[in-house]
């Protein structure tokens, strides 16, 4: 009986229940086919109405509810998403705050030496994390998080804007800014992904989501192509991930015993594994058909290892971001 | 295969199934393979620090000086201001070994203390023997497992330390030649140890300016045990 095998934390649409053969719908999870970092918002004049349909509105999550409530604070009321949502997202600015010291005196040196790995990978990680967002939802049910994709989104671009920015300033190679952004194959890949970070920062508001109609999701799968592009830039930065064999291999010349830890591809890797099997629609039917019968504990034992494996990769990541943010902080670039 | 067994299957999502559990092994695999990996940090970080006498305090996340500008550095740090004050005391005694002895023979007694503090300062620092071992232990590491070899090592060859150890030699008998000057009871005596002490000197200079050139070339497959 359906009734009796319905989905714990988001119950099937009556008119068109999960698995039903030749009824699935891509997006049964709004926005599944896409990781992009605002399309699963709604608009203030409420913009997108095919998305307002009954059984949308009814998938909502107890936790979703919870979070929509306000709460009391000094005399005011607040959302308790809205807490949620800063202390979550203020990770994010991060990278620039690290920078900021640097900026306000102008040191070069500091510019020049750690610009690329404090910024750039600030930028990977908001990347990431923008990405994470429709896994996320697919897994929990859960949408009160959503809001965060879009921040992460416009902080990714605001950081690799001011990697390439100080790029072309501080670094040393021939050929004046262009040269220095663009110079190596390995830039050109980071300069090419600005580029595509430029039309989606400009387009990440709810104005332009009206005004592109339907082009503003295509335009937003951008961001595929820069998650793409990603890997080519890391590859070509450090060859392939073994170009220094075992011991000095991975982020400069870490020497704390983790070499293999620290090459930035292979936490590319890591983390890209999770994020993409994740939006493979065979699993993501899988997973539907699971919640469906109320047995999304099959799901999380079988996504665990994976999940496991991206945190792997996120954790040496934001160990990198941490040491020599704090260097750059400190106006002491690390020499690794 | 029937039609609806063939949509019963789409509808359970059996092939997203298989394909996640295939994922999930492999990332169980990865997984497991990284702890594996991560239960050697300790040795390895060991012998990272104690390739380049560095401690663990020197950076907040305990990552220790192992680059090759570090070590450079730290080689011209000894150096360089050795050689000025060896310059200087040089030409101190240029100016007096004609017509004043006293003045000659305290340029020579500061020569030969710099010239002590340099051997000192090469020998404790970069060149013992342990780290003679180390390099070589990293570089036969390198070479059984096909890979490069660290830079560590690179800073360390055998080739660099043999070099070193010359070095060092070659200026603990320019430092006692000059003592031996600078105990001169005259001009004359003191004007006939230029000859040794100068071709002393051009050899020992030499000798430093290929331990600078050997610590910045990259290593060479002849290099290599």
């Amino acid at each position: 009986m359906a009734t009796t095998r319905g989905p714990r934390y988001s119950p099937a649409p009556p008119t068109a229940p999960y698995g039903s053969p030749g009824t699935y719908q891509p997006d049964v999870y709004p926005d599944d086919s896409v990781g992009t970092w605002n399309g699963e918002e709604q608009s203030a004049v409420g913009y997108q109405p095919q998305r307002q349909t009954e059984p949308e509105r009814t998938r909502r999550s107890r936790l979703d509810e919870w979070m929509d409530r306000d709460f009391k604070f000094g005399g005011s009321h607040i959302k308790r998403k809205a807490v949620a949502l800063i202390l979550l997202g203020a990770p994010a600015v991060l990278p620039l705050f690290f920078m900021a010291p640097a900026f306000f005196t102008m040191n070069e040196p500091t510019f020049a030496g750690s610009v690329d790995d404090t910024l750039g990978t600030g930028a990977e990680l908001c990347l990431f994390i923008c990405l994470l967002i429709t896994p996320m939802v697919t897994l929990t049910g859960q949408r009160w998080f959503v809001p965060l994709r879009r921040w992460y989104g416009i902080l990714f671009a605001c950081s690799g804007f001011g990697d390439m920015l100080a790029a072309g300033l501080t670094d040393n190679f021939a050929g004046g800014f262009f040269g220095r952004v663009a110079g190596h194959v390995f830039e050109l890949m980071g300069f090419m992904m600005v580029m595509l970070a430029i039309p989606l920062l400009i387009t990440g508001n709810h104005w332009a989501q009206r005004k592109l109609g339907k082009y503003w999701k295509r335009l937003q799968r951008l961001t595929y192509v820069i998650w793409g592009l990603l890997f080519f830039h890391l590859a070509l930065l450090e060859g392939l991930g073994f170009q220094n064999g075992t011991t000095h291999n991975g982020s400069g010349n870490p020497g704390d015993g983790d070499p293999i830890f620290h090459q930035r591809l292979y936490q590319y890797a890591a983390c890209s594994l999770f994020l993409l099997t994740l939006r493979l629609p065979p699993i993501k039917r899988w997973i539907a058909a699971r919640q469906a019968e109320g047995r999304n504990w099959l799901v999380w034992v079988t996504i665990a290892p994976i999940f496991a494996l991206f945190i792997f990769g996120m954790i040496f990541a934001v160990n990198e971001e941490i040491f020599k943010g704090f260097n750059s902080f400190m106006e002491h670039p690390s020499a690794e | 295969m029937s039609e609806t067994y063939a949509d019963y299957g789409e509808e359970q999502g059996t092939f997203g199934g298989v394909l996640l559990v295939a994922i999930s092994i492999l990332s169980g695999i990865l997984v497991l393979a990284g702890l594996l990996y991560a239960a050697g940090t300790s040795a390895r970080h060991k012998t990272a620090l104690a390739v380049n006498n560095c401690e663990p305090s020197m950076s907040p996340s305990g990552i220790p000086c192992n680059t090759q500008q570090m070590v450079i550095g730290e080689y011209n740090g000894i150096v360089n201001p050795a050689s000025k004050l060896l310059a200087a005391d040089m030409a101190a005694y240029n100016v007096n070994e004609g017509h004043h002895l006293a003045a000659a023979e305290a340029a020579l007694s500061s020569e030969v203390a710099t010239e002590q503090a340099l051997d000192n300062s090469l020998a404790a620092v970069a060149y013992t023997p342990q780290n003679y071992g180390n390099a070589i232990t990293l570089i036969t590491l390198a070479f059984d497992a096909g890979t490069n070899t660290p830079g560590a090592a690179i800073l360390l060859t055998p080739q660099a330390t043999a070099i070193a150890n010359v070095a060092v030699r070659d200026n603990q008998a320019l430092a006692k030649l000059t003592a031996q000057q600078a105990r001169s009871t005259s001009l004359i005596q003191l004007r006939s140890f230029n000859t040794r002490v100068e071709a002393d000197t051009v050899a020992v200079q030499a000798e430093m300016k290929l331990i600078g050139k050997t610590l910045t070339a990259p290593i060479t497959a002849a290099q290599e045990p």
